[in-house]
């Protein structure tokens, strides 16, 4: 069949309820392994849904503090919109917009993962042992985000708080538009490296190919250092012998009268 | 305090500014005094191994107040009590982590009327918190009815 009539007819078969919820009358499976307060889930043969709706039962109906998922199979949108303190292992690789929204979780995922991972991340830590697609971290408000591997552009878009840690290199427009919050790159940055960022900091252990607009290099202070070591020591990862820090150069910071206000509470 | 729900005390002014009291109606005692707030262990309330989200929360200004942002409510919190010299962003993210703790950030209490899936409703400060977004409906409007096609 032709990918699109397929799309179109795949779309005409999903069921939605009034929320936009796809699969609206699909229950969870209750295939996880228990034990104690741990669990293990096997994500092959389910749907990503009936996969988040089996951690949100163990998580929030059973209590269950620690979960192992088997067999992503890099399907889109796991472990999304946990709300709880938790900890979630995931064996092998995400596809898009994995832990998304989430809040308080601590996640490990040993493989790769696809655009948007942690987007919209109010608290918690996710951790990527190898490497990341773009927009990663996209509108982060808080929490940690590690990338062992190197990710692809736009890294920490509109990126709001919280920290992203990258091991490796980052792509073209890594903190585009990002408003608040900090990126640590341990190697190089592409072009436009912090295009448009209003706020927050970017630090470089690598070479940059280029600056975006309206993004200067800062002096590196006690209190930067005493951040990346800090996180560093955290993550156990090995710290560049040195960094340069990029800020927002605020030649673009125009406002009118209510806009200040409006800057101050938004970030 | 979720069932404490009562906002008939509030009065929203025109100002351009927003904090929780002109939001909720009231105060709380943490404000006022900074005993209250001294025993919150930071590092235990928040993921992983330091601070976490709270990275971002700073002591601020609000009408000339110290105050601290609620962003689950996106106002400020007020603070009343003197801050002891090169303490403020600590004691700043005490005051707001225990007005979490307790229930009483207004954009939490709207969970308990909006919310669309079932969810704990103090999320990460609290363990086992109630839920609540199990029972959603969504709203009718009075006297509308559905269009005829």
């Amino acid at each position: 069949m032709d990918p699109m009539k397929a799309e179109q007819s795949s779309r005409r078969t999903t069921a939605y309820d009034v929320r936009g919820l796809a699969e609206p009358d699909a229950v969870a499976p209750k295939t996880a392994k228990v034990t104690g307060d741990t669990a293990e889930l096997d994500a092959a043969g389910l749907t990503p849904r009936q996969v988040n709706l089996e951690l949100r039962r163990l998580i929030y109906g059973e209590g269950i503090i620690e979960v192992t998922l088997l067999n992503p199979g890099a399907m889109h949108s796991l472990a999304v919109g946990l709300l709880t303190r938790c900890r979630i292992r995931i064996e092998g690789s995400l596809g898009y917009f994995g832990c998304g929204l989430i809040d308080g979780p601590e996640i490990h995922i040993t493989g790769r993962v696809g655009w948007s991972v942690a987007e919209n991340m109010m608290a918690g830590v996710v951790v990527i042992d190898k490497n990341a697609g773009s927009l990663t971290g996209a509108a982060l408000r808080g929490g940690d985000l590690v990338i062992r591997g190197q990710v692809g552009a736009r890294t920490g878009i509109d990126q709001k708080g919280g920290t992203i840690i990258v091991g490796g290199t980052a792509g073209s427009n890594t903190g585009f538009m990002m408003q608040r919050g900090r990126q640590i790159i341990c190697g190089d940055a592409g072009h436009g490296l912090g295009d448009s960022m209003y706020d927050g900091a970017i630090y470089v252990g690598g070479k940059v190919a280029s600056l975006g607009v309206d993004c200067v290099e800062a002096d590196m202070g006690p209190e930067d250092d005493e951040l990346i070591d800090r996180k560093f020591g955290i993550y156990d990862m090995d710290r560049p012998d040195s960094f340069r820090k990029f800020v927002c150069g605020k030649k673009l910071w125009n406002y009118d009268n209510l806009e200040p206000h409006e800057r101050k509470l938004v970030l | 305090m979720a069932d404490d729900f009562d906002t008939s005390g509030r009065k929203l002014t025109t100002s351009k500014g927003i904090d929780t009291e002109e939001l909720t109606g009231r105060t709380f005692p943490y404000q006022f005094d900074l005993s209250l707030v001294e025993d919150v262990d930071l590092n235990e309330a928040t993921p992983g191994q330091d601070i976490n989200w709270l990275e971002d929360i700073h002591l601020m200004q609000e009408g000339g107040m110290n105050a601290v942002f609620d962003r689950y409510t996106n106002a400020f919190l007020k603070i009343h009590f003197d801050i002891p010299e090169g303490r403020g962003d600590e004691i700043a993210r005490k005051v707001l982590i225990k007005h979490l703790q307790e229930g009483n950030s207004y954009g939490i209490w709207l969970k308990h009327k909006h919310a669309k899936f079932a969810q704990p409703e103090l999320g990460s400060w609290l363990a086992n918190s109630q839920t609540v977004g199990e029972n959603w409906k969504p709203s009718q409007l009075e006297g509308w009815e559905p269009p005829l096609h």
